[in-house]
């Protein structure tokens, strides 16, 4: 038998002072709560500081500043975000914010377009005749489901007995992807359940009774 | 009998965790050992990597944090143990923000543990994390040294020598993406679209539905999803490597093929569950229509 170290302690607390959230609201939970909030943002800050601000911005500038000096550009601009925060000169904030939604709508456009949308309507519009009939049956589900809920989500003009027909079938394969997403999401739900339970048994438990 | 169905109707939901809880801990404490089937896209992800080369660069991006360990970390580890028992070289990096880094630190340490021949620097390397994954990765196409100038201990990659044989993710045959969120999608959307780079996604298996679209459209070469995917791919990790199959049996550390008894026992109480929850529901209502 041996006692655990001060550290599985902690994390054994804090877990337990999670779950009890499940019995009712209580300070313990608050308190893990509040605890995890605060450590995460500290943790963010401090990754984000060692491992992208000094390698790619301050140790260049460092070194080389001659050969590295356009890398004022974007940290000039990561400053002025901050600017916010003097409500007087507030205004200087939204050049730079607008700089950056831009560069990401840019970024997410092509991202959608070339990688979401086109690769996915591509194997959308299979030729029928080129497969067994296991692959031809699939994949007439598969135009069938996209069809129907295609249907279903066009609300540019009054659905008529036909199309209500079709956009009903649409709703029978959403609700069925819904169910699928649910199972997963049980599935992932109870695997942190299991994880937090493992750690409990066998970190903690187990090691005080002579079992670890 | 309709006594019995109004009752469960309003059970106090408390009790309902209590059995849930009892359910996930009991085969912690007593392991049934119940079996696990694979499936096609978990074998296709691991047939990708057996039939890599010794030497050739596979990119594990560790895309997830503590929140999603128990799925997400089996996954990274039994990949691991496979690069390295076949001797490809891995270069490891981190997009998420809360603890991704911490967790392939540990993954690493857990695993090279187990394969004393593996050099730090010539095996493997880790780049540690970078804010702004979509933005980052556009750069990897380029050049890697403009998104990773220097390792996690701030060493130089013009300094280490497996970084020497690869300049851009071009070069790399394979980025596997341990994920929870949009991350992965983005190793899809950025890398595979815009560069080609074949790509595995070890989603979490509340992210798993979505990534089936891409698998469906020929964007993955496969998928490992959730805690059963990497108990899928442990189980055929150690089907392929007697050694494997040893440290499975044997290890008293947190496997995925352990967590399975638990999944198993609970989504049968939880079918059972929504079962009697339907069943009590449509005989109440039955009951007020002939009421009424």
């Amino acid at each position: 038998m041996h006692i655990p170290g001060i550290e599985t302690w902690i994390a054994a607390f804090l877990t337990l002072a999670a779950m009890s959230f499940l019995y009712k609201d209580n300070p313990f939970f608050r308190f893990a709560e509040s605890l995890f909030a605060g450590i995460s943002l500290g943790y963010f800050i401090g990754i984000t500081l060692n491992q992208t601000l000094v390698p790619n911005l301050i140790q260049p500038l460092h070194q080389d500043f001659a050969q590295n000096w356009d890398l004022l550009v974007p940290g000039l601009l990561g400053v002025l975000l901050y600017m916010r925060y003097v409500p007087k000169i507030g205004w200087i904030s939204r050049y730079a914010l607008s700089i950056y939604v831009a560069y990401y709508i840019g970024l997410d456009f092509t991202r959608r377009i070339h990688g979401e949308v086109l690769p996915q309507l591509a194997r959308a519009i299979v030729p029928l005749t080129q497969f067994d009939s296991h692959t031809i049956f699939y994949s007439l589900i598969f135009a069938l489901g996209v069809f129907s809920v295609l249907i279903y989500f066009f609300f540019s003009k009054e659905q008529d007995a036909v199309t209500r027909r079709v956009a009903r079938l649409g709703i029978w394969f959403l609700m069925i992807s819904f169910g699928a997403a649910f199972g997963f999401t049980v599935m992932g739900r109870v695997a942190l359940l299991i994880g937090r339970l493992n750690f409990l048994i066998l970190d903690w438990i187990y090691p005080m009774v002579g079992l670890g | 009998m309709a006594n019995v169905l109004d009752k469960l109707l309003s059970l106090d939901r408390r009790w309902i965790f209590l059995l849930v809880l009892l359910c996930v801990g009991t085969p912690i404490v007593l392991p049934i050992g119940l079996p696990v089937a694979t499936t096609g896209s978990t074998r296709a992800a691991f047939d990708y990597i057996e039939a890599l080369k010794p030497g050739d660069y596979v990119w594990i991006s560790f895309d997830y944090g503590p929140s999603s360990a128990p799925e997400n970390d089996p996954m990274a580890e039994a990949i691991l143990r496979q690069c390295f028992a076949k001797k490809i070289r891995v270069i490891v990096c981190a997009f998420y923000p809360l603890g991704g880094l911490g967790l392939a630190t540990n993954s690493l340490a857990k695993v090279t543990a187990q394969f004393p021949n593996v050099r730090y620097g010539e095996d493997y390397v880790n780049l540690g994390y970078k804010d702004g994954a979509a933005a980052a990765m556009r750069r990897l196409g380029e050049n890697i040294a403009e998104a990773f100038p220097a390792d996690v201990n701030g060493t130089s990659l013009t300094q280490i020598p497996i970084m020497k044989g690869v300049r851009s993710i071009r070069q790399v045959q394979l980025v596997v993406s341990v994920a929870t969120g949009v991350i992965g999608e983005y190793w899809i959307t950025q890398v595979h679209s815009q560069i080609g780079t074949p790509i595995i996604i070890g989603p979490t298996a509340v992210a798993a539905p979505k990534y089936y679209a891409y698998l469906n459209a020929g964007q993955l070469v496969g998928m490992l999803g959730g805690m059963k995917g990497a108990a899928e791919y442990e189980k055929l990790l150690s089907a392929r490597y007697p050694d494997m199959a040893r440290f499975y049996q044997t290890t008293r550390g947190f496997t995925a093929t352990k967590g399975m008894d638990g999944q198993t026992v609970i989504h049968a109480v939880i079918i059972l569950f929504i079962l009697i929850g339907n069943i009590a529901y449509m005989s109440r209502r039955a009951a007020q229509k002939k009421g009424a």
